[in-house]
């Protein structure tokens, strides 16, 4: 399941028209069914008498959030594709306070009103009539304050991201504040309202039953508690960098592999990693490294591959690996790997290894037979290095030897293929 | 029908109901991609009314601009347009349903009729400006973006609340 389906194209604009009017009908079928087609019930809210809004309100939001976040966490919806209003914090705050005041003076909530006025309630009609001309006075006033409207711009910000705290911690903490904001309402109702609490529909009132509407809110806190462990929704989108560790990685080499490491990996046939060429689809067919893939930089997404895998990036081109190792890194790759020196560095140490002045026939005996194993040939001196017999790919600067090659980690799953694509 | 021979039935418990509104909203999650709204498909609707009046007037105007796209179909062929018209429908059925259509108006037993309906008009210019300055209304702000933990949008909700219990007082006597 590829969820937002309308992102994903699985249907167009008019059928999105249709869904928005069954989408609607739900709507205001429920608002309806809680009574908010009548003002007196929805004042009742701020008077401490009945306190549906408050109740109907965070239920709908905590059933919402937590779907979406189990939906996510199954990798069955991207959270990045769902629409977020940006925040501008002061018009937000103003307008929130413009809206409590006119909720109190009018009786409803845009959304309500149009229930209302659907069920014949003359306040509802004439209230919508209100908006109308509310919209047009603002339509005039909106160009001298549209500086205003435009301030303390945050983005499209998400609490977990403000606080730097794991999102599914958040869905705990709202959950377990929509609860507690419930027992408050039921207590509030009994002492302002004189309700005496239903044992069916109530959370604190009644008998000691599990009753349907216990039942709901304890799978609700039940789900946050999970999602408070269960970790981040989004599909690799939204990840902190530890700047601090790739700093101390990048300066230390660690960042980098050697051919020489990389050739003796492959003559072992070890499974624990996988080589990922960047170039491009003609370089690739014309010569490549036994056992590389070719992903250009363009198709390297968060699943191109697993996220504990050992990945090994060679190119000709020095920016492109790095391009294409902080993009994976960023994207919470674990092990992520530049062959040192490139192509270039592949031909020059593994392919075509030049005898050091003064080497034995011995020290050189092992690199000779590597390069053989992969059809290179070791070369007597630096003169006759220039003479490959594989395409040239211009030489790009190599990049500085590492001081330490990179741990191998030998809990790596199995080599997993490309998939489709 | 004869709606005056059934007694009205008793809402839902707020529970069920909240919960229902809820898997509405997931629904349009999952299968939108965006939330719920209702301010925007008034604006639009204003927005194109004034295109039609006064049409340089709405094109040169920051705000009306951007409800009247591309100019390549109607405005009013929008996603939240049609969602509004199906909260309408939706509440009518439910009102049908339960035998709550009624010509009638919602107040207290110590307001009079013309005060409500004046303080509904000057309520719904506060809540359609107030809409417009917060990027969404409790439908688009607080529904949607609360169950996103958008930022904006739990200051937004707060905001309401303490706007509503600051005033509360002062309009008693029009609901208690």
């Amino acid at each position: 399941m590829n969820a937002p389906f309308y992102k994903f194209g699985l249907f167009g604009d008019e059928a999105s028209f249709i869904i928005a009017f069954l989408i609607g009908i739900g709507f205001g079928f429920f608002l309806e069914r809680a009574g908010f087609g009548s003002a007196r019930k929805l004042a009742a809210q701020f008077y401490l008498r009945d306190l549906s809004v408050l109740k109907v309100m965070f239920t709908a939001i905590i059933t919402a959030m937590t779907g979406l976040y189990v939906f996510s966490r199954l990798g069955m919806l991207d959270l990045s594709l769902v629409y977020l209003v940006p925040t501008f914090l002061v018009p937000q705050i103003v307008g929130g306070l413009l809206l409590g005041v006119g909720f109190v003076i009018g009786g409803y909530c845009p959304g309500t009103s149009c229930v209302s006025a659907a069920t014949g309630r003359i306040d509802g009609m004439v209230y919508i009539l209100g908006m109308v001309a509310g919209l047009l006075g603002f339509g005039e006033v909106y160009p001298r304050i549209v500086n205003f409207a435009h301030s303390t711009s945050m983005g499209q910000i998400t609490l977990p991201q403000l606080f730097d705290l794991p999102y599914g911690l958040l869905v705990f903490a709202a959950v377990l504040m929509a609860l507690g904001a419930f027992a408050a309402s039921e207590w509030a109702e009994k002492r302002f309202g004189g309700k005496q609490p239903d044992p069916e529909g109530s959370i604190i009132g009644g008998s000691r039953r599990l009753t349907p509407v216990r039942a709901l809110a304890l799978s609700l806190a039940v789900i946050g508690l999970c999602a408070a462990f269960a970790g981040d929704p989004y599909r690799g989108h939204h990840t902190t960098i530890a700047t601090r560790d790739l700093e101390m990685r990048v300066g230390q080499g660690a960042d980098l592999i050697e051919p020489a490491q990389l050739a003796d990996w492959i003559i072992q046939d070890r499974n624990d990693f996988r080589l990922v060429d960047l170039r491009p689809q003609k370089d690739y067919i014309a010569w490549h490294i036994p056992r590389a893939e070719n992903f250009p930089l363009a198709s390297l997404t968060p699943d191109f591959a697993a996220h504990n895998e050992k990945i090994i990036l060679c190119s000709d081109d020095s920016l492109e690996a790095a391009k294409a190792w902080f993009l994976l890194e960023a994207q919470g790759f674990k092990s992520v790997y530049v062959l040192s020196g490139g192509m270039q560095g592949w031909k020059d140490f593994v392919l075509f290894p030049v005898r050091p002045q003064g080497a034995t026939d011995a020290a050189f005996e092992r690199q000779a037979q590597v390069a053989k194993f992969f059809g290179g040939s070791p070369q007597a001196s630096n003169t006759e290095a220039s003479s490959v017999a594989t395409p040239a790919p211009p030489r790009v600067a190599p990049a500085p030897l590492p001081t330490a090659p990179p741990a191998s980690t030998s809990t790596a799953p199995p080599r997993k293929k490309k998939e489709g694509c | 029908m004869n709606l005056e021979q059934h007694t009205p039935r008793p809402y839902w418990n707020s529970y069920w109901a909240g919960f229902g509104l809820g898997l509405v909203l997931l629904a349009s999650f999952v299968i939108m991609g965006r939330g719920l709204g209702a301010s925007g498909a008034f604006t639009t609707a204003v927005a194109t009314v004034v295109h039609q009046v006064a049409p340089a007037h709405a094109e040169n105007s920051p705000f009306y601009s951007e409800y009247l796209g591309d100019g390549t179909h109607s405005p009013l062929k929008d996603w939240l347009v049609f969602e509004v018209l199906g909260v309408f429908v939706g509440g009518f059925l439910s009102g049908v349903l339960a035998h709550r259509l009624k010509f009638t108006v919602e107040q207290g037993p110590r307001s009079t009729t013309p005060r409500r309906l004046a303080f509904a008009f000057v309520g719904g210019g506060l809540m359609g400006i107030g809409a417009k300055i917060a990027l969404g209304c409790t439908s688009g702000q607080a529904l949607t973006g609360g169950a996103l933990l958008n930022v904006g949008s739990w200051a937004f909700m707060w905001c309401v609340f303490g706007g509503a219990y600051a005033v509360a007082y002062f309009f008693r006597k029009q609901w208690i």
